[in-house]
C-alpha cells in the first residue's frame, strides 16, 4: 500500500485549479456582500447527535465519524444548511443573512460527480418570508450563475406543499407516503402506481412526473386538485415566478412539480440548478422553516448551496478556464547580488508586479542583477 | 444531439426497431461494425453499445442523455435517473426459486442466496428484515441449488424450463421486468425541446 496516495473520493486542487475557482470565489463574494450578505465559517467538527437525534436526520453511513478523547462521537461537518441552522439558533436575529465558502463531507460519495469532499458556496437568510423573500433568493441563485459564466442553465423551481397536500387528505402513513416520493422523484409511473393504486390521490400523483416544463404546469397542476394545500402552494409558486418575471429572469426559470425533496426537511419552495453540459445539478436550494425547531429554535429559513466542483467542470467544457498567469517579471541575481535582487524585487512589487526572484545564468527576456548595482 | 445508451444484444435489436418506429434513424445500431459511438446519418443521435450494467453508469453520469435496459438493472444499480417508460418487450419475472420441498438447516438458520442482483437481494431481505447469506455468482446461477452452495437462487426467469429440468421450482415471484427508457435528470430539462418529442412517440408505439 502507498500511502502518498489518496483515498476514495478526494482529490487534490493543484494550481490551474485553485487558480480558477478563487476566480470563481472573488466573483461570488462579490455578488453575496453585494445582496447584503455576511460570511461566516462553522466549524468542521461537529457532534455526531448534532445530524443523528433530529428529525432531518443524516444517514449514519453517510457521515465521517471520529471519537472524541471523551469518547463522544464526532462528524465531519456532513451538512451546511444544518450546520448554520445550529450555530443560527444563537445569532439569527442579530445576523439574518449569511454566507460561505465551505466543504462537507459525504462518505458514501464514490467519486466521479459525487465526491466525499465537497466544496459548496451558499447563502442561509434567516426570519424572511412570503414570495418576495423566495423571489429574491431565487434571483441570487440566476446572479450568482450569470457571474460564473455559466451557459445555458435554468432554475428548475417546485414547491413540496403540492405533494404534501396531494396526499394529506387520504390517511397515507409516513412509509407510503416515502415510497411515493422516491417513485414521483424517479418519475417511475409504474413504482408510484403500486402504491397509489384504486386511491382518490391516484391520478394525481401519477400526474405528478410529468408536471414539469412552462409555467403553463401550474394550470394543468391546478385543475388536478381541491386540496387547501396544493393550492396555496400552487398560487404561491405563481407569485413567485411572476416576480422573477417582472425582475427579467423569466427565461432562466422553468417548473417541476415532481421534483419533490425530503419533505421533512424542505416546507416551501425548492429549486435546482441544471446546465446543459453536466448531468448533474450544479445548485440546489429551497425554504426550510421547519428545520430550526430540530435546535431548540424557530426561525424561518430559505437559502441555496453552489456545488463549486461541478461549476469548474462546466466553465471547463466550456472552455473557458483561465490559464495559469506568467509572473510579470522574472529577475536573475548573480552570485553575491542577492541584496541588489531582492531591492530590485520589492521596487518591482510596490509598482504592483508580480516578480520571480532566482538566482543562475542570464536569461533573455529577464533581468539580471550584478553584484554592486544600482536598481 | 442527442446520445443513447443502449445494453448491447438483443435487447439493443428490440430498441433499435422501436426508435426506427419512433422516426429515428437508429438502424445503424444493427450494423456490424466495431465502432463503439454509432452516429445517425443525420449526426443528431449518437449511440453508445454497453453492457446492460453500465446502461445506467452512462445516463446517470449525463454522457448519454438517455438509456434503454432491462428493469432488473436498474434495480440493481440504484442510480439516480428518470424511469420514464415501461417499453414492455423482454419481459420476465425476478423470482427466488429452489426446491419445493427444501428442509429448513438446523445448524444454519441463514437462508443461503445465490444470485447475480446482489444489491436487489440484500434490499429484499432487508426489507422483509430476514437475515440471509449471499452468495455472488455471475451465471448458471441454477447450478448452486443443485450441487448445495445455496438454498435458494433469486434470477430472472423467462421461461423456467432451466430450473424444471433441474428439478427447480419459482417459489416467489417478487418484481415484474420489462426493458424500460431511461433519462438523465439534468438532460431531461435542458434538452427538453429534443427528448420530449421522442419520448411521447415512444408511448405511443409501445
Amino acid at each position: 500500500m502507498a500511502y502518498y496516495k489518496l483515498p476514495l473520493g478526494v482529490q487534490d486542487l493543484l494550481p490551474e485549479e485553485c487558480y480558477n475557482l478563487n476566480l470563481m470565489k472573488a466573483k461570488l463574494q462579490s455578488v453575496f456582500e453585494g445582496a447584503g450578505y455576511s460570511f461566516v465559517s462553522t466549524a468542521i467538527l461537529d457532534y455526531y447527535d448534532t445530524y443523528s437525534d433530529i428529525s432531518n436526520r443524516i444517514a449514519q453511513e453517510k457521515m465521517f465519524k471520529l471519537t472524541d478523547s471523551d469518547g463522544k462521537l464526532l462528524v465531519l461537518r456532513p451538512d451546511m444548511t444544518l450546520s448554520l441552522a445550529r450555530m443560527a439558533t444563537k445569532h439569527h436575529e442579530k445576523h439574518s443573512k449569511l454566507c460561505y465558502f465551505s466543504n462537507i463531507w459525504n462518505a458514501m460519495g464514490a467519486g466521479g460527480l459525487s465526491s466525499r469532499e465537497v466544496l459548496q458556496a451558499g447563502v442561509e437568510c434567516f426570519g424572511r418570508t412570503g414570495a418576495f423573500a423566495d423571489a429574491q433568493l431565487i434571483a441570487l441563485a440566476v446572479e450568482s450563475l450569470l457571474s460564473l459564466g455559466v451557459k445555458n442553465f435554468i432554475i428548475d423551481l417546485g414547491h413540496v406543499g403540492f405533494f404534501k397536500g396531494l396526499l394529506e387528505e387520504y390517511g397515507f402513513d409516513d412509509e407510503q407516503v416515502e415510497a411515493i416520493r422516491l417513485a414521483v422523484n424517479a418519475k417511475d409511473i409504474i413504482g408510484a402506481s403500486e402504491v397509489v393504486k384504486g386511491t382518490p390521490a391516484e391520478e394525481a400523483v401519477l400526474a405528478l412526473p410529468t408536471l414539469f416544463g412552462g409555467v403553463e404546469v401550474l394550470d394543468r397542476a391546478q385543475a388536478l386538485t381541491a386540496s387547501k394545500s396544493s393550492l396555496d402552494a400552487l398560487c404561491h409558486l405563481r407569485k413567485v415566478y411572476e416576480l422573477l418575471a417582472s425582475f427579467g429572469y423569466e427565461k432562466y426559470i422553468s417548473i417541476d412539480l415532481g421534483t419533490v425533496k425530503s419533505l421533512s426537511y424542505y416546507s416551501g419552495i425548492v429549486f435546482t440548478g441544471l446546465v446543459r453540459s453536466i448531468g448533474a445539478p450544479v445548485l440546489s436550494g429551497g425554504r426550510y422553516d421547519n428545520l430550526a425547531r430540530d435546535f431548540a429554535s424557530d426561525f424561518s429559513a430559505v437559502g441555496f448551496a453552489i456545488g463549486l466542483k461541478r461549476i469548474l467542470l462546466v466553465l471547463e467544457r466550456q472552455n473557458d478556464l483561465l490559464p495559469l498567469p506568467k509572473a510579470d517579471v522574472t529577475v536573475i541575481v548573480e552570485e553575491g547580488a542577492e541584496r541588489e535582487g531582492y531591492a530590485l524585487y520589492q521596487k518591482l512589487r510596490a509598482q504592483g508586479k508580480s516578480v520571480d526572484l532566482k538566482s543562475g545564468e542570464r536569461e533573455e527576456g529577464a533581468y539580471y542583477v550584478r553584484k554592486g548595482e544600482n536598481v | 444531439m442527442i446520445t443513447v445508451a443502449l445494453a448491447k444484444g438483443r435487447l439493443a435489436e428490440e430498441s433499435s426497431d422501436l426508435l426506427v418506429k419512433c422516426g429515428i434513424p437508429a438502424e445503424v445500431i444493427k450494423s456490424d461494425t466495431r465502432k463503439l459511438v454509432l452516429a445517425s446519418p443525420d449526426d443528431e443521435f449518437h449511440f453508445f453499445l454497453v453492457k446492460p450494467s453500465d446502461v445506467p453508469t452512462y445516463v446517470e453520469y449525463g454522457i448519454a442523455d438517455m438509456g434503454i435496459v432491462g428493469k432488473d438493472t436498474l434495480l440493481e444499480s440504484g442510480a439516480d435517473l428518470y424511469e420514464m417508460l415501461d417499453l414492455k418487450y423482454e419481459a420476465c419475472k425476478l423470482c427466488v426459486a429452489g426446491f419445493p420441498d427444501r428442509k429448513n438447516s438446523v445448524t444454519n438458520t441463514h437462508l443461503r442466496v445465490a444470485t447475480k442482483y446482489v444489491n436487489t437481494a440484500k434490499n429484499l431481505y432487508a426489507a422483509r428484515g430476514e437475515d440471509i447469506e449471499i452468495i455472488p455468482l455471475h451465471g448458471s446461477i441454477e447450478l448452486a441449488p443443485v450441487t448445495g452452495l445455496a438454498d435458494v437462487i433469486f434470477d430472472i426467469v423467462q421461461t423456467g424450463s432451466t430450473l424444471k429440468a433441474n428439478g427447480l421450482a419459482v417459489l416467489e415471484e417478487i418484481y415484474d421486468i420489462s426493458a424500460r427508457l431511461v433519462v438523465n435528470k439534468v438532460s431531461l430539462k435542458t434538452k427538453a425541446k429534443e427528448i420530449l418529442p421522442i419520448i411521447a412517440k415512444m408511448r405511443e408505439n409501445i
